[in-house]
């Protein structure tokens, strides 16, 4: 019995190998997550019901072992299931802060009235119960005192330029020791994979949907052809990146993407130039000549 | 003088309980479809009748007033006649308020999947239901007050009061809540706008929670709990302070909903102080509950219906205190908009509402067939599915919302967002999101598997449909002595204590939205903000219809994770012409009241056609339907024609030209569209949708560059 739950315990690990070596196979990340998660409440479960399992056998063992003893029957009973203690009555400290009376006085306060057969006692309210009304009325005047009389607390306006303010002191602090400080002013064009590989990354994720995958042009423009609205200089891509065009539809980004990553992008974006991939739109904007070469 | 005899009538409860039963099930598959979608967003058929934005507005309404309002006039037209000894007061008017009742659950079933709706949240439904509501509400109170003139008890029981109470707010809250001008036979525009009309809707939106899913359930269950324990009830003294307490306290939190909004800060600090001191109050019904079973524990192991109660106290008393803590608003600014809320909202409706109702049907039904429960096992089997089922629902609901919530507050070292795609904090959490639906089908099981034991309870007894019983008929009132206490004084006078009630709850309501609704100094206006041109209010229609406010909130919160994302914060003088107002109250997606500008239009098209093509992975439905439908121009007259009685400055007679600009401006955005190859006649539907969405924010950026 005992090893059953290894065993299945293996088999579970079994099954699950194969899928875990065909990482690139049709099963997705999530799907693989939600087996993984299936296989885990299947073992708890498992686990929980050899336990019981267990218990019961032991019972049996006991049994058996205590009769071949020559143990009787009631003797066996009596120390497999012990008569449940009487519970203890419970304590004064609990009677006294519940303010109950012993239930025995009950008698004594049933109300002369009855509705249906429903009769009421005449119990006090719990005294608890008051201080915790009390306690509550107390802090409800406190907090309108302190918000709106005394002004200690901060309304939400006032909690906003705190929270903001601190966060900048934060900002400044972070940025002036990180080499995360690039801008439209001093953002370089380079060739460097590493930085092109994060660029590819970012573009998948936040630009494909508009300018397609391979930069073709969807809703937004084709990335690829000498045609360009807002300049190529990779300056200008920074910028459009940066702040958007509102009236072309496209975001602002400064607040989703660091200025690292935009100045990755953006040499993504550079790189892609006469890739020609399929299904490219039309050009839009004017003719632009590559300053590639004229950075390098 | 001789007991006279009489008969209660049980065929009412009955059918009351029939309906509770079918809503019930009925409400809870729609949730489950409407869950489901949230993570296989194809599983809205690929129609628009069945996607999340209109059936989750069903979902709520169905298990709110078709599952949870049947039970209740199921509890009440039982309890209240023996508590009375009387008969209901008319039989004609326990039929037609039944039968009315059922039709304006049926017509909230036709109307909100064609998108009919008012888009305030549990108040959906369109000015003529709203009309039938209203006089069905009058019957019920007719016929309770009736039978109540005509009782044989001398003193009402807290029951009552608690009935009583609910009556009266709850008309209240409803007039208040609806008072709309209606353009067409099922469209109006709430009077109300923007901040004015989101201080209005929170304020009826949380009060129908006190009133419609606490008071009468607190009431149902002084009454059933000590009929099935078979106890006496443990204080009449905690009974008195805390119906009045939960009364009066309840009515001021509303604004808890807004914290972070621009409601005024004192309104917002307001609802935060009373919705702390509604806790003890809340806990005066779980107490009294729980204590009532003292000496009685014995049996809640025995007997499955009290551990429906157990449970059902249990959760009333973590949702009220949770409540007052989410209002907090260092909390709050981590549970709102989250799936925390939801959470904490299936916490009291699962538990607290759910599972008394199940112990009250469980109780009942033998009684009034004269017979046994037909399973012990099955009922056994109900609740521990059904315990279960709360448990896998809402802790998976918890994950999520923390998780949620902290990625979309995280930033970098650089002060950037960490997840500055809010898909990516969506498709995060879609794991839990499974989950919940599990837990969710599990509860329904449980639900479904009563209705068979019921049904054979039903089959194995017969009905009792009248049921004999004798009182001895009230003295007359000048025989009987003056009593010493005021409360029991009270208790006599029906007709003082619903005034005392309603006072109770008068006084909240005037000091909260009184000064937010009259006086124009708290809304600030802003120069730049310009009424919506006749096509981005056609399109706002839309945006109402389809119900985008279940997923997208309009208002952006002062926290400097959401200026980031988002834009600047939301100012009140932006929503003056919002009638109604869009806030919403969950961002599933990300909030769009900065969306103006933000991408193309062509990015729009696209993205309303399939948004995975625009954002792979998104949960967001296909409006593939916008895109082939006409919009309905016939009624700009009439809508411009209502806005400008609502205030809203058109120049007189523009409505003549309404139309003209609508078109001019749908084909400027339709040749905007042809540049990117995307063929689409300027009149469909998707054009007015795109001109609203790229309208929304616009004016406060407008005002940024003039400056």
């Amino acid at each position: 019995m005992k090893y059953h739950s290894s065993i299945l315990l293996f088999g579970l690990l079994f099954i699950a190998a194969p899928s875990q070596a065909a990482d690139d196979s049709l099963i997705s990340g999530k799907l693989m997550d939600y087996i993984g998660l299936g296989a885990v409440a299947f073992l708890l479960l498992l686990v929980v019901t050899a336990l019981f399992v267990l218990l019961r056998t032991i019972k049996l063992f006991t049994r058996a072992i205590l009769r071949s003893e020559g143990v009787t029957e009631e003797e066996i009973e009596l120390k497999l299931d012990p008569p449940k203690a009487t519970p203890k009555p419970k304590g004064d400290v609990w009677i006294k802060l519940m303010s109950l009376r012993p239930l025995s006085e009950e008698k004594d306060m049933i109300m002369e009235h009855e509705y249906d057969g429903i009769q009421e006692l005449d119990n006090p309210t719990p005294a608890w119960f008051m201080y915790l009304f009390y306690g509550t009325i107390i802090f409800g005047i406190g907090y309108l005192l302190n918000y709106h009389v005394f002004h200690t607390g901060q309304l939400q306006y006032q909690e906003y330029q705190t929270e903001v303010k601190q966060a900048d002191i934060a900002k400044q602090a972070f940025l002036s020791k990180s080499a995360n400080r690039v801008d439209e002013n001093n953002v370089k064009l380079v060739s460097d994979p590493a930085v092109l590989a994060s660029g590819k990354a970012i573009f998948i994720q936040t630009c494909a949907p508009c300018h397609g995958e391979h930069a073709q042009g969807v809703v937004g423009p084709n990335l690829t052809d000498d045609y360009w609205l807002h300049g190529n200089k990779i300056a200008d891509l920074f910028k459009t990146i940066k702040y958007g065009v509102a009236a072309k539809g496209m975001p602002t980004w400064e607040k989703q993407l660091s200025p690292k990553q935009i100045a990755d992008v953006s040499n993504y974006v550079k790189s892609l130039h006469d890739t020609h991939p399929a299904g490219a739109k039309e050009p839009q904007g004017t003719k632009e000549t590559d300053d590639k070469l004229a950075s390098k | 003088m001789q007991p006279e005899k009489f008969y209660y009538d049980n065929k009412i409860v009955r059918d009351f309980g029939i309906a509770t039963v079918l809503w019930g099930i009925i409400g809870m598959t729609v949730g489950l479809i409407a869950a489901i979608q949230l993570y296989h967003p194809g599983a809205n058929m690929h129609n628009q009748y069945t996607t999340f934005g209109r059936i989750r507005p069903l979902h709520t309404n169905a298990v709110i007033f078709a599952f949870v309002g049947n039970a209740i006039f199921m509890g009440v037209y039982y309890s209240l006649q023996r508590l009375l000894k009387a008969r209901m007061f008319s039989d004609v008017l326990s039929k037609i308020h039944f039968w009315g009742w059922q039709l304006i659950i049926v017509s909230a079933v036709i109307t909100l999947p064609l998108g009919l709706t008012t888009s305030h949240e549990y108040a959906e439904l369109e000015w003529p239901i709203d009309i039938a509501i209203t006089i069905i509400w009058v019957v019920f109170g007719f016929n309770m007050f009736g039978t109540i003139f005509k009782r044989r008890e001398r003193h009402l029981y807290v029951a009552i009061w608690f009935y009583i109470a609910t009556f009266v707010t709850i008309a209240v809250l409803h007039i208040v809540n609806s008072f709309e001008l209606p353009v067409s036979a099922f469209k109006s525009y709430m009077v109300y706008a923007g901040v004015q009309d989101a201080l209005v809707q929170w304020w009826y939106g949380h009060n129908a929670v006190a009133f419609f899913l606490t008071t009468p359930y607190l009431g149902m269950m002084y009454y059933f709990l000590p009929k099935m324990a078979n106890r006496p009830v443990y204080s009449y003294k905690l009974s008195i302070l805390h119906f009045w307490a939960l009364i009066f306290i309840y009515i001021w939190a509303g604004p808890h909903h807004l914290l972070y909004t621009t409601l005024p800060g004192w309104a917002q600090s307001l609802g935060v102080a009373f919705s702390i001191m509604l806790i003890a109050p809340s806990w005066g019904g779980m107490i009294n509950g729980l204590l009532t079973l003292r000496g009685a524990w014995d049996k809640v192991r025995d007997d499955v219906i009290l551990k429906f109660m157990v449970v059902a106290l249990t959760a009333y008393g973590m949702a009220t205190f949770e409540g007052p803590m989410l209002s907090l608003k260092q909390i709050n600014s981590i549970a709102h908009f989250s799936d925390w809320i939801i959470a904490h909202v299936h916490v009291g409706a699962l538990g607290w509402n759910g599972f008394l109702t199940f112990a009250v049907l469980y109780w009942l039904i033998p009684r009034i067939y004269k017979t046994e429960l037909f399973s012990k096992k099955l009922a056994s089997f109900h609740f521990w599915i059904g315990t279960l089922g709360i448990i896998f629902y809402a802790v998976p609901m918890y994950w999520a919302g923390f998780t949620q919530s902290l990625m979309l507050k995280e930033f970098t070292p650089e002060g950037m967002l960490k997840y500055p795609n809010f898909l990516e904090t969506t498709l995060q959490i879609l794991p839990m999101h499974v989950m919940r639906s599990v837990g969710g089908a599990m509860y329904l099981l449980g639900v479904i598997v009563m209705a068979y034991n019921l049904l054979r309870t039903a089959k194995q007894g017969s009905l009792v449909a009248n049921e004999a019983a004798q009182a001895m008929p009230l003295e007359p009132v000048h025989t009987i002595a003056r009593e010493s206490a005021w409360h029991r004084r009270l208790e006599r006078k029906p007709i003082q204590l619903m005034v005392a009630a309603l006072f109770v709850i008068l006084i909240g309501t005037f000091i909260e939205l009184m000064p937010t609704l009259t006086i124009s100094s708290n809304i600030p206006t802003i120069a730049s903000v310009k009424p919506y041109s006749s096509l981005e209010l056609q399109g706002r229609d839309l945006y109402i219809r389809e119900g985008c406010s279940n997923c997208h909130s309009q208002t952006v919160r002062p926290f400097r994770s959401e200026t980031e994302r988002y834009g600047e914060y939301s100012k009140a003088g932006e929503f003056v012409y919002d009638h109604p107002f869009l806030w919403g109250s969950k961002r599933t997606g990300p909030d769009l009241a900065r969306i103006g500008g933000k991408y193309g239009n062509a990015w729009h098209y696209n993205h309303l056609m399939d948004p995975r093509l625009m954002s792979p992975g998104s949960i967001m439905p296909e409006y593939s339907w916008l895109l082939t439908q006409n919009l309905d121009t016939t009624t700009t007259r009439a809508k411009i024609h209502a806005m400008r009685t609502l205030g809203v400055p058109y120049p007189v007679g523009y409505e003549n030209q309404a139309n003209a600009d609508l078109d001019e401006q749908a084909k400027a955005i339709a040749a905007d569209l042809a540049k990117d190859h995307i063929k689409v006649k300027s009149n469909k539907e998707v054009i007015a949708i795109i001109a609203y969405l790229q309208r929304m924010g616009m004016d406060i950026k407008a005002n940024k560059t003039t400056k």
